[in-house]
């Protein structure tokens, strides 16, 4: 599958390999993503779903094996690397600091500065303009800037995350566990989010083991087990149950 | 910054109504004065508090300021290199803080634990054992230290000294720094969240090591103030300034498990129990000697307090 279509891949992973001192975290597994795609990449607990996801994102190197970006092999040792391709994470527990602001959040490690010389400061007011904007360009209404991201609901802030990997010109957006912890209505906002961000253009890797979830929004399903790929498949291919058999081994494919 | 305001303000309303000549400018300008050296080191603390750490080694990084202020400025010393020294050399001490808790994680409670035993032995080899002092009227010592007779001769009583000035400076500075700078932004990211952070790409160990290494280079700032003061270091100086300097940090608002804080309110923490002290000494319910008892509860009343202000807000 890897072998076709190499110009609208986005993200090829080809036999990849992270060993734990003496645990196989993943053991030799391929991936791709295409230009505006929803993968789905599901697995049980301790499949390797976010250790591959940690791979591709610069916080885990991987032992063998080997990452393509738009086609060119790239080397991602640090998540620095993976933003400036273009991959921007929402961590589930990690997107946002609670006690800070929505806009510091915004603008974390890419803060606006006023400089005079040597010094500089940072240019609060235009980014708590530029977030407002940004927020609002992508149909997220917030009250205000300032107001600190520990008040939002959990829905509200996975739209934030999304709207800053969107306004910093992302090309792959991974989503992991977006709605395991939300409400039915809130989950159906940020599908609505994810769906959104593709029409726009980005690919998205949506990472669950909510089957219901990932299967209204995704193009293509990647099912990890202990490590092991188990298979892609297109919607059309398999329905939930099957998804669902797979990830758990009822079914082997 | 609230919190701390209240309780200053209610703590300063209270003395001075019940406390006979609590409410006096020879009394205000000392409580002050004693407050500059644990404020100047409750700087840092709060810093590294904010960024999820502490340090624990501040005494001995300000008594090895001091020693290396006070050897190198005397007896026709260079005062500017005595003043550097005493700055970069606790740097550097806390640069090794800051080294052993990001590269060998080692938790900075533990770290500075050791390193409050190990510099203090580094003082002591320094100063060869002995206490250091000095009757020379070097001018840097009133610069930094010294009393400010133009304003006693103006306002009886008003005892202020230079230090309180520095002091204002500094933390205004540092405030400064915190809120309005990239570094400052990523001091509240990593004591906030710091996986967040890095995955934003902020650099947590190379912020951490900073904060180490401004917390002893305060350390030894606060040496310095001593010293010109005092014109007196002893190897013990400083012993317990760590335990004070976290106190006047949460009394002023900062949360031990990192995030969120603020300098003035460092500021106004170690107000608030140099006030404590002076009430206590002033209305002689208790032996002076007891202070420590009424700082205690202060401490945890004031962590309460601000606690439940953070959440209305």
């Amino acid at each position: 599958m890897s072998s076709n279509g190499h110009d609208t891949l986005v993200v090829r992973m080809e036999k990849i390999v992270k060993r734990f001192g003496t645990i196989v975290a993943l053991n030799g597994v391929d991936f791709t993503v295409r230009q505006r795609e929803v993968v789905g990449l599901l697995g049980d607990n301790g499949a390797g779903k976010s250790t591959l996801i940690k791979v591709l994102t610069g916080v885990h190197t991987l032992t063998s094996g080997q990452i393509y970006f738009e086609g060119r092999p790239v080397e991602i040792p640090s998540p620095r690397e993976a933003r400036a391709l273009g991959i921007e994470t929402c961590y589930q527990d990690l997107a946002l600091v609670n006690l800070m602001s929505i806009t510091r959040n915004f603008f974390l490690g890419r803060e606006l500065v006023r400089r005079i010389g040597p010094f500089h400061w940072l240019d609060m007011r235009e980014m708590n303009s530029q977030a407002r904007s940004a927020l609002k360009h992508i149909g997220i209404d917030i009250r205000s800037p300032q107001e600190r991201v520990g008040k939002l609901s959990g829905g509200e802030r996975q739209s934030i995350a999304i709207g800053r990997a969107r306004h910093f010109g992302a090309k792959l957006l991974i989503l992991d566990e977006p709605t395991s912890a939300l409400s039915v209505g809130e989950t159906h906002k940020v599908l609505t989010y994810t769906l959104n961000a593709k029409e726009r253009g980005l690919s998205v890797i949506f990472i669950t083991h909510n089957v219901g979830h990932v299967y209204q929004v995704a193009d293509r399903f990647t099912v990890l087990r202990r490590g092991n790929l188990v298979g892609t498949y297109t919607k059309g291919e398999v329905t939930e149950d099957d998804i669902a058999d797979l990830i758990t081994g009822e079914r082997d494919r | 910054m609230a919190g701390p305001l209240i309780t200053l303000t209610v703590i300063f309303i209270l003395l001075s109504l019940f406390v006979p000549n609590f409410f006096t400018v020879r009394s205000l300008s000392g409580i002050i004065n004693a407050a500059t050296l644990t404020g100047t080191i409750t700087i840092g603390t709060t810093l590294l508090m904010i960024a999820g750490e502490f340090d624990l080694s501040v005494g001995p990084m300000m008594a090895m300021g001091a020693f290396l202020y006070g050897l190198n400025s005397v007896e026709g010393g260079n005062p500017l290199w005595a003043l550097l020294l005493a700055l970069l050399v606790p740097a550097l001490m806390g640069s090794i803080n800051g080294f052993i808790v990001t590269r060998a994680r080692i938790p900075s409670f533990i770290t500075t634990l050791s390193t409050m035993l190990a510099y203090r032995g580094m003082v002591w080899i320094y100063s060869g054992g002995q206490m250091f002092q000095t009757i020379d009227q070097a001018r840097i010592y009133d610069i930094f230290n010294g009393r400010m007779d133009y304003v006693a001769d103006a306002v009886k009583g008003a005892n202020f000294r230079t230090a309180s000035l520095w002091l204002i400076g500094l933390v205004l500075l540092f405030q400064y720094i915190l809120v309005r700078t990239r570094f400052g932004n990523h001091v509240f990211s990593i004591g906030g969240n710091v996986g967040a952070a890095a995955a934003q790409g902020v650099n947590a160990k190379r912020v951490k090591v900073v904060c180490f290494m401004l917390s002893g280079a305060l350390a030894g700032f606060a040496g310095v103030l001593l010293f010109s003061q005092f014109k007196t270091v002893r190897i013990a100086t400083g012993a317990g300034e760590e335990l004070k300097a976290i106190a006047a940090a949460a009394v002023g608002g900062t949360l031990l498990t990192g995030g969120s804080g603020s300098i003035i309110g460092a500021l106004l923490g170690a107000l608030i129990i140099s006030m404590l002290r002076t009430g206590v000494v002033l209305a002689n319910l208790i032996p002076a000697d007891n202070f420590e008892a009424i700082v205690g509860v202060t401490i945890v009343g004031a962590a309460i307090f601000n606690n439940w202000i953070r959440k209305q807000s």
